[in-house]
């Protein structure tokens, strides 16, 4: 009987394997070491070291760092594009815009495709989709040719104004195809077809770079997986927050591209639903950065302004992640100006903070964390020791000193300020989106969340911090949770008041049309396939839209006007009443659920937790005397009050003085902040 | 202001980063909401003053021609309105000779309350599409004085204690040719500023008024403190440089010259562009605000670390003859002030180069854009159209080093029909031309800035700073080492330029002859 649920995450350390028993809902936990050069290897021993019989496996589910790493390291198969003559520089000249405005000694990342690969044919459609001038066959061949010799591994074709009429595109296609059958070909009005060509170029000629090493690994793992016995498909988590099948990956492998920083933020939603919230803000903070996301209403915020390297967009639906450079070996620092800083320069994996005892001498947040007795010496069940005198000396060497404070003074300085930026980054996706922190519950894992995050939430107003109960490797719990999820959109430009709703039903369903068969593709029954409508308005002259859901059935474009004004209001606290609004986009999310399997229940008893262990912690200024819990022994139902600490294999969570925990059913801990 | 305790350092750099994020915030805000498709191409910026409209924290993301021209027209809202703000009042100025850019750049200004006391502003400025004037986009080069420019705007009351003054607003939107945008822009950017007050707002609630206040001080004693240290660091000496704009197209052949003389004594530095050449009869004049801005954003490019508020501009001071074409005064025209900024930028960037050669830049600025715009008669409505188009790649890639956008940031390809982002412009198209016309005296009556007197002596460059300078170069590891490997060398011995060129340590110079254009 197939009852075992596998899902792999792939990080840089380690692969986290999840293997869960869908009958108890239990939950267990593999970790290996990765392997970067093919993360493949690491996900079979973790396999093997599970004791995984593939063959009753009911689903496995993957997020794979493959087409990140690629896009990062640049380790990619020679790929050619292919653009509209007069265009060849288009993704070269981007938008102009430089990330760092003033550092003239920091270079704009070289396009993915060099400019000697990147070709141009005649050809020309017009904004409104008219053919002015076919593809001229005969260069088109002629390029093709050139590619074939030149050994290209895949083509990326890139026409204007191809999202309004993709024709010439898909012949420039078919021709290619017909001289080099094995090649992967993007074609932008397929993978993108929306209007701006630098965004819809550069995605395009993502996808393409991609997908050589990223459908080659699909497919080998899927052998893999196959050998072993494993006899359904192979599910990949992409950046939109779903899975897809291996039939969809050949087409968008860009999608791919943000699937391990996706799996955080499904986890953090999956557990703050879990535990009754409907708005959660994802709090992943780890040795070098932090993680922060955010879910309203059950749903996590997406956003299309994604990249892995400035300059060049991928523009497909991302789960919307804010990446801070803060974490645990943030390092402590005095600046010219006299000013206490705190990262973005980390100690890394090695060195590591002071107490690691590897040379470092520079104060980080877990040095700080020691010294402040918030997180003991002995870490990951005693394999790692800590040396608090390394922490203190590193403490009073770095801030201390130069700063004329005590000690403790001084470590909770640095951790302060820590918190401070942390909290600053979580402002930003919620209360500068029109958010307010206060109805929310904020999810801290990662290696360090559980230890900041109290103290983020009282920064923030924030009520309720859940610890799920391995923060280590809530990630990979994320890659369990999804369903099939695949994202359409087209271009529907009109003034909103002039539209009949009959025109905008029939632009959805010509998207529910592919969406539909696209899922049955990929082996969805019809009654397990959900579609969510958004329409992307704005006022008219705007030049960004927002997105509004709306109704499976259009029949009434005023409310949909009226859905823009208020989510413009939320949005941008301010609407215009009386300025007239126009549609731009209709977009259309189709999902394919996956029956989703309990996790594990335990029966709540309210028990006041005992144990034997202090030590002395450090809040606002004194020692209090905290209690030290193992969290292996706390049961559900245990309440306690701050001040406490409860250590754990891969994670020390801290609870402040006035606060209190309790352990949920699912043996999470909740930490209810007072004001 | 206030000699109370100095805020202890966890309180300052909560509130030093809460100041930026505030700033920041306003900049997703205007990009999310914004109607001109040149903000959309993010020709905006945003900042924070204090009380006394000293600017206490700018965007990271900011336009570099807008940098140090916030302070001076937040002063010039503060100097009108002083005594008569009151919370929810959203102020608008546009105006060049009060410490503006140019026309297009429309700044609005909200003071921020806590109960009766003012404790600060926010302001967003942004590049409207269009402000009237004689061609569409409101760049004419022939223009010669400001009435052929567009609508100056001296300080204005756009809300009044959060109303909306529609009938001020009107008479601004109905002189452009696309009003509708106009009055969207004005919305945008009001509620750009008050996402900041917003922000302030809940720092005054969580650490105190008094606490905010001296936060605003501190932040720029901060940024004052770190330049200061850095240029006592760098050798006393005086450096000099001309650069050219190629001619006045009101005249004729013939080059117009701006000279700068970079003097840095202990801490301070002084800026004189005595000798330059004065106002000409074209829309290329600089008034004194963008003068000043160019100075700092051509500095700044050689401290990318430090962050920029009114601290940095302590030790700065910048003098220029009267009615020159960098410190043009009203009704002269402004509105390409680029060019003479993006000179003196290359300039500064020239002078810089020989004290850091570690961070040299080539001079890497022409100004060079297509700015077309007029009726598209295929349409009933919606029919007036704007299409810019720069060229970023082509003057940066003659420089090798130089290959690179340092300061400002270009529109590019930028076309909009009116209303709609759809794309297709082959509607009919007036050009902002470049026909030169008769030559006329801008106004001559005008108050001069800071005039200085004497004349310009040719100088030598002061080799006292060649050693340290190499010896910084050689110890600057953590830049890598950078050393461009290819550079020009002048051999016109006439050129004016040639001391710089030829000087013992050009091996790490790169310089394009402006004058002689040899290479």
């Amino acid at each position: 009987m197939k009852n075992t649920r596998v899902a792999v995450d792939v990080g840089g350390t380690f692969t986290d394997v999840v293997i869960m028993d869908e009958t108890t809902g239990a939950i267990r936990i593999e970790k290996t070491s990765s392997t970067p050069d093919d993360p493949m290897v690491a996900i079979l021993n973790g396999i093997d070291q599970g004791g995984i019989d593939l063959s009753e496996v009911s689903m496995f589910s993957h997020g794979t760092t493959v087409a990140t790493n690629a896009l990062i390291t640049r380790n990619l198969a020679r790929s050619a594009m292919i653009c509209t003559e007069g265009f060849r520089d288009v993704v070269e000249i981007r938008r102009a815009n430089k990330e760092d405005l003033w550092d003239t000694y920091k270079d704009v990342a070289k396009p993915y495709i060099p400019r000697r690969d990147r070709l141009t044919v005649r050809e020309c459609v017009d904004a409104n989709g008219t053919v002015l001038e076919k593809l001229d066959e005969k260069e088109a061949l002629r390029i093709a040719h050139v590619l074939k010799k030149r050994k290209v591994a895949s083509v990326a074709v890139c026409f204007m104004n191809s999202y309004t009429n993709g024709a010439n595109e898909e012949r420039m296609r078919d021709i290619l195809l017909s001289v080099m059958p094995d090649v992967p070909v993007s074609i932008s009005s397929q993978v993108l077809p929306e209007i701006f060509e630098h965004e819809r170029f550069s995605t395009t000629m993502a996808n393409a770079v991609v997908s050589p090493s990223v459908v080659d690994y699909v497919a080998r793992l899927e052998g893999k997986l196959a050998d072993g016995g494993y006899e359904r498909d192979l599910l990949l988590l992409h950046t939109g927050g779903g899975v897809m099948t291996p039939a969809s990956v050949k087409d968008f492998a860009a999608r791919l591209a943000g699937s391990g920083i996706a799996a955080g933020a499904i986890a953090s939603r999956f557990i703050g639903n879990l535990c009754g919230f409907d708005n959660s803000i994802g709090f992943d903070m780890g040795g070098t950065s932090t993680d922060v996301s955010l879910v309203y209403e059950g749903k996590s915020r997406v956003t299309k302004d994604w990249y892995i390297e400035y300059g060049y967009p991928i523009r497909f639906p991302s789960i919307e992640v804010l990446t801070i450079g803060a974490g645990g070996g943030s390092l402590a620092w005095k600046d010219e100006g006299g000013s206490l800083r705190n990262g973005p320069q980390s100690a890394g994996a090695f060195p590591g903070p002071a107490c690691y005892k590897n040379g470092n001498e520079v104060a980080t947040n877990t040095d700080a964390n020691v010294v402040l007795g918030r997180l003991g010496t002995s870490l990951a069940g005693g394999k790692i020791t800590l040396d608090p005198a390394l922490a203190e000396a590193s403490v009073r060497e770095t801030v201390a000193e130069p700063f004329g404070m005590e000690l403790h003074e001084a470590a909770e300085a640095v951790v302060a300020v820590a918190n401070a930026n942390m909290a600053n980054a979580v402002r930003l996706l919620s209360i500068s989106r029109g958010y307010d922190p206060r109805d929310f519950a904020l999810v801290a894992f990662g290696g360090a969340g559980a230890l900041h995050g109290a103290a983020i939430a009282k920064e923030l107003s924030i009520p309720t911090v859940i610890i799920p109960p391995n923060p280590g490797v809530t990630s990979a719990l994320g890659c369990l949770l999804v369903d099939i999820q695949h994202d359409f959109s087209d271009s529907f430009m009109a003034a909103a008041a002039d539209t009949k709703p009959e025109d905008l039903e029939a632009a959805f369903e010509r998207l529910e049309a592919m969406a539909a068969d696209r899922l049955k593709h990929e082996g969805v029954a019809p009654k397990d396939i959900v579609m969510q409508r958004t329409v992307e308005m704005m006022y008219q002259g705007q030049w960004r839209a927002l997105a509004v859901s709306a109704p499976s059935k259009v029949t009434d474009i005023e409310a949909l006007i009226d859905g823009f004004h208020s989510e413009h209001q939320r949005e941008f606290n301010f609407r215009r009443d009386d300025a007239p609004v126009s549609i731009f986009r209709v977009g259309l999310t189709a999902t394919g659920m996956v029956p989703k399997a309990e996790l594990q229940k335990h029966e709540v008893r309210k028990n006041k937790p005992k144990t034997d262990k202090t030590r002395d912690v450090w809040f606002d200024g004194k020692a209090h005397t905290a209690m030290i819990f193992e969290r292996e022994n706390l049961t559900a139902g245990a309440t306690f009050d701050g001040p406490a600490i409860v250590e754990q294999f891969d994670s020390t969570t801290v609870i402040p003085p006035n606060t209190t925990a309790e352990v949920d059913q699912y043996m999470n801990i909740l930490i209810r902040v007072q004001e | 202001m206030s000699d109370s305790k100095a805020l202890d350092p966890v309180t300052f750099e909560v509130l030093k980063n809460s100041f930026i994020t505030s700033v920041d915030q306003m900049a997703e805000q205007m990009l999310r909401t914004c109607y001109s498709f040149v903000i959309y191409n993010r020709d905006f910026s945003n900042a924070l003053h204090d009380a006394e409209g000293n600017s206490v924290a700018q965007g990271n993301d900011d336009i570099a021609v807008h940098v140090g021209t916030l302070h001076f027209t937040c002063k010039d809202v503060i100097r009108v309105f002083k005594g008569d703000m009151m919370p929810g009042d959203v102020y608008a100025i546009n105006d060049p000779y009060a410490g503006g850019t140019h026309f297009s750049d429309v700044r609005l200004v909200r003071p921020i309350f806590d109960e009766d006391e003012l404790i600060g502003f926010s302001q967003s400025n942004g590049h409207w599409s269009d402000l009237g004037g004689s061609v569409p986009g409101s760049f004419d080069v022939t223009a010669k004085d400001m009435f052929r420019e567009a609508v100056r705007i001296t300080p204005v009351r756009l809300f009044r204690a959060g109303d909306f003054c529609s009938d001020v607003a009107n008479l601004i939107a109905n002189n452009t040719r696309d009003p509708a945008s106009i009055i969207g822009d004005i919305h945008s950017q009001a509620q750009a500023t008050q996402v900041a007050e917003r922000e302030i707002l809940r720092l005054v609630r969580k650490y105190g008024r008094e606490q905010v206040k001296q936060g605003m001080n501190e932040v720029q004693d901060y940024v004052e403190r770190a330049v200061r240290q850095r240029i006592a660091a760098l050798p006393d000496g005086t450096w000099k440089s001309v650069d050219y704009i190629d001619r006045d197209p009101s005249g004729g052949e013939g080059m117009i010259p701006i000279h700068i003389k970079m003097t840095i004594k202990g801490d301070q530095i002084h800026y004189d562009f005595e000798g330059s050449h004065p106002t000409i009869g074209s829309m290329y004049n600089s008034a004194p605000g963008a003068t000043f801005s160019a100075v700092v954003a051509g500095m700044k490019t050689f401290f990318p670390d430090l962050p920029l508020n009114s601290g940095f501009y302590r030790m700065l001071s910048v003098a220029a003859p009267e009615n020159s074409v960098v410190s043009a005064q009203w009704p002269t025209a402004v509105t390409g002030f680029l060019m003479p900024f993006e000179k003196i930028m290359n300039s500064v960037f020239e002078m810089w180069s020989e004290i850091m050669p570690e961070r040299a830049i080539a001079c890497a600025f022409n100004l060079e854009y297509l700015l077309a715009g007029g009726t598209d008669k295929r349409r009933e409505e919606d029919s007036t159209f704007l299409f810019y188009e720069s060229p970023v790649h082509s003057t940066l890639n003659t420089c090798w080093r130089g290959a690179r956008t340092s300061g400002a940031r270009r529109t590019l390809h930028s076309c909009s029909t009116n209303g709609s982002p759809a794309v297709g412009a082959d509607g009919a198209v007036r050009m902002a031309a470049t026909s030169p016309q008769p030559a006329s005296e801008p106004g001559s009556c005008l108050s001069p800035t800071k005039a200085t007197s004497g004349s310009t002596r040719p100088g030598r460059l002061n080799f006292r700073s060649k050693k340290t300078a190499q010896a910084r170069a050689n110890g600057a590891e953590g830049q890598g080492c950078r050393k461009p490997p290819c550079f020009w060398k002048v051999k016109n011995p006439s050129c004016p330029m040639s001391a710089t060129a030829n000087a013992p340590s050009s091996g790490v110079l790169m310089a394009v002859c402006p004058p002689c254009r040899m290479v």
